[in-house]
């Protein structure tokens, strides 16, 4: 957040003075240092940053080395991740059953009060049976647990439909809706898990420094429209590069 | 006695419940051994679970050892299985509520010896039972899970306080739990308790506590008495689900209520205010919204303390950038937003000032019309076009209207509700009426085809759009007519509902309003004058009042509508005479009596029938003519009527009027129109421009009394 004030800031100082109708104000690197020495970014804050990174993404052990290390404290209880990954872990390895179960034990409240959730593991339990060719057991599964879902929500029962879908073809990885069947299903209700429990737990369920990073971006576009100056193009080494003019 | 606060938790129990531990005690089901052979069975189907459940009832508490032997292990089992297959699964937790679980759970609970563990599965169980399903609350209350939880919260092991006060949570949720009385000394102590505990788990379980019981005068300001408010602004440092709970009850302290309001906003030199203040630009959305919805209260409960604009500027601001948010808060902040505009026009103009209507029907325009949101959305424009002009012209700007339109056709019931009320806020608007842009076939269609709706709260709302947009159709009103909105409007005037028969009456009433003749006639035939009579009739006084003003309507300015009247043997006007005589409310005196005055206006024939109903012409007549009690009412548009009445009926002078002047002296009606010169309550200033109607009208009955019978009888 006060990074892309103190760019924004800058924005006015540069902007101010120029008066030049077509023209771009030209900052040169000397200068765009010199004022990127000016702003004091205090270390804790940095660290917090980080630290939120560590905890949000379920980074337990470097989590905890870096509190070590920075004397940075979590704002919550590091065995709390350690929970929270094991869950996360369970989705992602197609054990969805063991998740629900450690979610419950966790917090009974969070799957009760989060319908869409709790239907999401249900399906990719089904298609983890559907998966494992266990197609008695899936049928079954479909019928006895997620049909009355279906019933209670239309939005539900599409998803039901698409899922069953899969039983009927022998190709399943190329039929249509075969992309339930992809890592990427099991991620995304991987995120979903972790994301509910990280709200459970008051915390915001997305770490700060991406935004930030998005900040810094819609920044640099807003500033390329008036000046040009020593753009960060790649956001792994955050170099700057020289103006061109 | 499980009320006594054991030391360790530092919590307490409910001071009242007593009776209630007593009653649960009871239903534990109580095997006298455990089977072997029954807890070995290691199923999973309800049944299987529930019984083995009940059979392992007393197994931990033998030795006294809490927590120990395979017993114990397996009851921990059973119960967690049980709470993994109940989670999130309604039919599950009806499959067990039929099986009884939930008693055998709770005694569980009971259990002396019960492991940690065990409280801990249990509660869960307990607590989910109570969610979403009314009936689990019902069966939770009544095997005793609000004293057995509560002793839990003073538990040494915080996981069995965290379950416990989850499960409590969940409990209060539901409005079929119990209040808790505040205005009991103990129980306002043990709650001052739990607000003080270290455990946000507890200290939220009592911010719940408060929304869900606090909604009296007097509870709120034992409540703000007890400093209940100062300790939530302290624990707004708290976690964010804690800090939303607290914002939560601190609205329900303060809703409606000056006193705690104005004490509220003062507190801490006005400091507790701008937390809150503070808090409509927190990070989360969710507190965003539920510290605007607080600072609404407030501005309700006391305006006073609430002047500063531009505090309620920003909550206009904050409340229309919470409509994208996903989820409940996007759909609940349109209906703040209504809230907090409703009844000041000075709001709405601000909101129409921060372009509320585009960004509204904005939003409905680039998102589908499929949630709770579009109806919340719609109600929030409905309020805009309450009052503001220029808000109804913003909406039916070209994209807008078809929204409508398309919102009239929706196959959500609320939606269309929505829909309606929008219409029949911007038809209130005689501009965009007489603009002829809402009595069209767009419009007019899908609103006559609601009256059709299987939904009573459709037809009522869509009567609503059509009783204004009727009122001022003159030059249009044949696409009305031809609509077949006149049969159906007809059809439902004669329902079981009085509503709908209310809003259909009051439709044909507008409708009647100026319309030509031929109009006149055709809407009669559909209406047919035994049901018109019948509806003058009605039970109920509202619908009376609008029957007869749709005959005033029919015979206004239309001489010929007199026929209807005092045709067919005279069933309309006998109608009306037998509803004045029974003198019902002031509302349907006045419309009888304008109908009366109308037909007395025509020729001889018309004035000896009105005669007739004022001063019926029968031998044995002694009681006194409801005209009278009419004169003396307390109601100025009735004596007005009465003596527009009078007035027609002794005009212009004549020997038949003269004839009539008697009558109306012999039964004192003259007379008590003389008094009315000198009525205190009409000794208003004879020469003042504005000359009140009824001294008017007194002093003209009186110059024709004096016209028509010569020598004066004054």
């Amino acid at each position: 957040m006060f990074l892309s004030r103190i760019v924004l800031r800058d924005l006015d100082s540069i902007d101010s003075p120029v008066s030049m109708a077509s023209s771009k104000k030209l900052v040169t690197r000397d200068e765009w240092e010199r004022k990127l020495r000016d702003v004091k970014i205090r270390k804790e804050d940095m660290n917090r940053l980080v630290m939120n990174f560590l905890v949000t993404e379920g980074f337990v052990d470097a989590a905890d080395k870096f509190r070590i290390e920075s004397g940075t404290q979590p704002d919550i209880d590091l065995a709390t991740i350690t929970d929270r990954m094991e869950v996360k872990r369970a989705v992602q390895s197609g054990n969805v059953q063991e998740a629900i179960e450690k979610i419950n034990d966790l917090n009974p409240t969070i799957l009760d009060t989060n319908p869409q959730l709790y239907f999401h593991l249900q399906q990719q339990k089904l298609i983890e049976l559907i998966r494992a060719g266990k197609i008695n057991e899936a049928l079954e599964f479909a019928q006895e647990e997620l049909a009355p879902r279906g019933e209670e929500n239309q939005a539900f029962l599409e998803e039901i439909e698409k899922t069953v879908t899969l039983l009927v073809f022998e190709d399943i990885k190329n039929c249509p809706y075969g992309e339930l069947l992809d890592v990427s299903q099991r991620l995304k209700t991987a995120s979903e898990v972790n994301a509910a429990i990280l709200t459970s737990q008051s915390h915001e369920k997305d770490p700060k420094l991406p935004s930030l990073l998005k900040m810094l971006i819609w920044t640099q576009n807003q500033l390329d429209e008036k000046a040009a100056y020593p753009r960060i193009n790649n956001f792994s080494t955050a170099t700057l590069e020289d103006p061109a003019i | 006695m499980p009320s006594t606060a054991s030391g360790g938790g530092g919590g307490g129990a409910w001071p009242e419940s007593e009776s209630e531990t007593a009653a649960a005690a009871s239903p534990s089901p109580s095997p006298s051994a455990s089977s072997p052979t029954a807890s070995y069975c290691m199923g999973s189907r309800p049944e299987e679970l529930t019984a083995r459940l009940a059979v392992n009832a007393g197994a931990g508490g033998g030795g006294g050892g809490g927590g120990g032997g395979d017993g114990e292990r397996e009851r921990v089992r059973t119960l967690r299985e049980i709470k993994n297959q109940i989670i999130g699964n309604r039919t599950k937790k009806l499959q067990y509520l039929r099986l009884g679980a939930v008693p055998a759970v709770l005694a569980a609970m009971a259990e002396p010896g019960a492991s940690p563990a065990a409280l801990v599965q249990a509660a869960a169980a307990a607590g989910s039972f109570a969610c979403g399903v009314d009936d689990g609350v019902r069966a939770v209350l009544e095997a005793g899970a609000v004293a057995h939880l509560t002793r839990l919260l003073a538990h040494p092991d915080e996981k069995v306080v965290d379950a416990s006060a989850r499960a409590l949570r969940m409990i209060y949720q539901s409005k079929l739990a119990p209040k808790f009385d505040v205005n009991n000394e103990k129980n306002m102590e043990f709650l001052l308790t739990l607000l003080n505990r270290e455990n946000e788990n507890v200290t939220e379980l009592a911010a719940n506590i408060i929304s869900h019981s606090c909604n009296s005068s007097t509870e709120q300001l034992a409540l703000c008495a007890a400093g209940v408010p100062q300790r939530l602004v302290n624990l707004f440092g708290g976690s964010m689900n804690l800090r939303d709970a607290c914002l939560h009850s601190m609205t329900a302290i303060i809703r409606n209520n000056w006193e705690v309001a104005s004490r509220f906003a003062l507190m801490d030199h006005g400091k507790a205010l701008c937390s809150i203040v503070a808090l409509i630009h927190d990070r989360s959305p969710r507190t965003r919204l539920l510290a605007c919805l607080c600072l609404i209260a407030l501005s309700h409960a006391s305006p006073c303390h609430f002047q500063d604009r531009q505090i309620k500027t920003k909550l206009i601001l904050v409340l229309l950038e919470l409509i994208e948010e996903p989820g409940h808060v996007g759909d609940d902040a349109p209906l703040a937003l209504t809230t907090l505009i409703k009844d000041s026009v000075e709001l709405q103009k601000q909101a129409l000032s921060t372009n509320a209507v585009l960004k509204l029907s904005n939003h409905l325009l680039a998102n589908s019309l499929e949630s709770r949101r579009a109806v919340t959305i719609l109600l929030a424009l409905a309020e805009l076009c309450s009052k503001l002009e220029e808000s109804r012209y913003q909406l039916m700007s070209v994209q807008a209207s078809t929204l409508i339109i398309d919102a009239l056709k929706h196959t959500c019931a609320d939606i269309r509700v929505a829909a309606c009320s929008c219409l029949k806020n911007i038809s209130r608007s005689s501009k965009v009426l007489s603009a002829g842009k809402l009595s069209c076939d767009t419009f007019i269609a899908p609103l006559v085809q609601l009256l059709y709706d299987s939904s009573t709260s459709v037809q009522v709302a869509a009567l609503g759009a059509i009783c204004n947009i009727a009122v001022n159709l003159t030059p249009r009103k044949s696409i009305l007519l031809h609509s077949g909105a006149v049969s159906q409007l007809v059809h439902l005037s004669k329902s079981m509902d009085p509503t709908l028969r209310l809003k259909a009456v009051w439709a044909l009433r507008n409708i009647m309003f100026l319309l030509n003749p031929k109009g006149k006639d055709f809407i009669l035939k559909e209406l047919t004058l035994s049901t018109l009579s019948s509806l003058i009739c009605d039970s109920e006084h509202f619908v009376q009042e609008q029957t007869l003003a749709l005959v005033h309507n029919l015979v206004d300015g239309y001489v010929d509508a007199v026929d209807y009247v005092i045709g067919d043997d005279c069933t309309i006007l006998n109608a009306i005479s037998r509803q004045l005589n029974n003198a019902p409310a002031p509302g349907v005196c006045i419309q009888g009596m304008f109908v009366l005055a109308n037909v007395a206006a025509g020729g001889e024939l018309n004035k000896e029938a009105v005669m007739n109903v004022l001063v019926p012409r029968r031998a044995d007549h002694i009681k006194s003519s409801f005209v009278l009690n009419f004169l003396q009412s307390k109601d100025k548009q009735l004596r007005v009527a009465t003596l527009w009445c009078i007035l027609n009926l002794i005009y212009p002078k004549c020997e038949a009027s003269s004839v009539r002047v008697v009558r109306l002296q012999n039964t004192g009606l003259i007379s008590q129109v003389k008094g009315m010169i000198n009525d205190p309550c009409l000794d208003c200033k004879v020469n003042t421009p504005r000359f009140p109607p009824v001294q008017l009208r007194v002093r003209m009955v009186l110059e024709h009394c004096l016209d028509n019978a010569d020598d004066g009888f004054m």
